[in-house]
């Protein structure tokens, strides 16, 4: 499984970008990237997910997964992601900030 | 914003208090509202309210702090409202005083009462998220995470983020540009103006005299920086390892033409942040008292919801006639801004 982070937006307008290959990870990490994705229903995502409301300085997610079978990707505003795929997306957001 | 339907469980139906709510006595008025509030769905939904029931005498704050106690629900607990005693918690404190002085400056010099011009209230919450590395306004509030501690201080520390925020109610209820493209870049570069304005006044600084950068006390200084951003020179503002090099043009030949950011709102804002830095530092003195003011009536009276720089440009250039005279000092230095970044007036 391949999955390209990229967030951008806020009110510093930073970029941060990450792409993880589960190759290159723990076997526990590999498994815990695989539960959140399966957990996201990500292949269900629509491609876009904007926000309810208006607003400023909010982050904006790209996320692409890819596995053998299917690739897929998410735009998602920040505000508009459903509860199911925070998790993912902190954890994503974590790996780009390193 | 999308309509709620609000259960009102009370013999008086909502229509009388609503008029109960605008035109009785404050005990009256106290009650009718507080009525009007029983349904939990009100706490926040000022918009259903609208402008009379939290509308305060002209020059008043009303100033409402939140906790979100490092979760993402909204508002939060609240914590301190307005005249209550300084927290122990400096969040908190910057939120309140950072309101108080953009309310104040927008009161003072622009004769503005609140984000709607009606005393809006002014609510913020601190401690928003775990390790969230940003501020933003929801379209009703104000909210300020507490940064990674490696990279990102508190947001509440910059007083100009503080100004920034708030400056995007004010385009909200004024132009409303769209937040988007040449709109949303405009729609930034006025959160940028105004949040150093509430600075510099702060400070009393003139313009010559001030740093023009945004987020300065953001930045720990593991960063290799100086600030999120300058409008004085788009570009410089930091060049690190993690955070990567200040994207931001200054000329609008460098115009990022990009998909992220909403087509680089963020970005392009340099350019217009620009032209503004140097129209009040031709102009000279104090830049909330001439600049300012041109950049404030073309926001509030004159720009449209899809205002490309080219308007921008064209409006603010007018409006300096207006305000200053044609021909005057005041109104060459706005044309000479906009032209230094690649934007020519005819």
């Amino acid at each position: 499984m391949k999955i390209q982070f990229e967030r951008t937006g806020g009110v510093a307008g930073l970029r941060l970008t990450a792409t993880v290959h589960s190759g290159t990870l723990s076997p526990e990490e590999a498994r815990k990237v695989q539960e959140m994705v399966q957990e996201a229903r990500f292949f269900e995502l629509p491609s876009t997910l904007l926000p309810a409301q208006p607003g400023a300085d909010r982050f904006q997610y790209k996320v692409t997964v890819e596995t053998k079978e299917r690739r897929h990707t998410v735009e998602i505003a920040e505000g508009a992601a459903p509860p199911r795929l925070r998790p993912l997306l902190n954890w994503l957001t974590a790996k780009a900030r390193q | 914003m999308a309509a709620r339907v609000i259960p009102l469980h009370c013999i008086i139906p909502p229509h009388m208090l609503r008029e109960i709510a605008k035109r009785g006595d404050p005990d009256q008025q106290a009650w009718a509202f507080r009525t009007l509030s029983l349904s939990e769905q009100l706490r926040g939904q000022r918009q259903v309210l609208g402008m009379f029931a939290l509308a305060t005498p002209a020059g008043a704050k009303r100033r409402t702090i939140y906790d979100a106690r490092h979760g993402e629900e909204l508002p939060g607990v609240l914590v301190r409202g307005e005249g209550d005693p300084k927290s122990k918690d400096p969040a908190i404190n910057e939120a309140y005083d950072g309101s108080g002085a953009t309310y104040d400056l927008f009161r003072n010099v622009f004769d503005r009462n609140s984000i709607d011009d009606r005393g809006l209230r002014l609510d913020a919450a601190v401690h928003y998220g775990r390790d969230y590395d940003n501020a933003f306004w929801d379209g009703r509030q104000m909210v300020y995470g507490d940064g990674d501690g490696r990279l990102f201080n508190w947001f509440t520390k910059s007083i100009d983020v503080i100004g920034h925020e708030l400056t995007h109610g004010v385009t909200q209820y004024e132009a409303g540009l769209v937040y988007r493209g040449q709109s949303g870049a405009l729609n930034e570069s006025f959160s940028d103006v105004f949040g150093s304005l509430v600075k510099q006044c702060k400070r009393k600084q003139k313009a010559e005299r001030a740093d023009w950068l945004i987020g300065k006390a953001l930045l720990t200084s593991k960063v290799n920086g100086v600030a999120i951003r300058s409008m004085k020179a788009p570009g410089t503002a930091y060049d690190d390892p993690v955070l990567g090099k200040d994207p931001q043009p200054g000329h609008l030949r460098d115009y990022q033409d990009v998909d992220d950011d909403n087509g680089g709102v963020h970005i392009n804002s340099g350019i217009p942040n620009r032209a503004f830095y140097l129209a009040a530092t031709e102009i000279g003195g104090y830049a909330w008292e001439k600049a300012g003011r041109i950049w404030y009536l073309a926001l509030r009276d004159r720009l449209r919801r899809t205002a490309t720089f080219q308007r921008a440009a064209e409006i603010t250039f007018h409006v300096a006639g207006e305000l200053c005279g044609k021909g005057s000092k005041e109104q060459k230095a706005v044309r000479n801004g906009w032209k230094a970044v690649g934007i020519t007036v005819k």
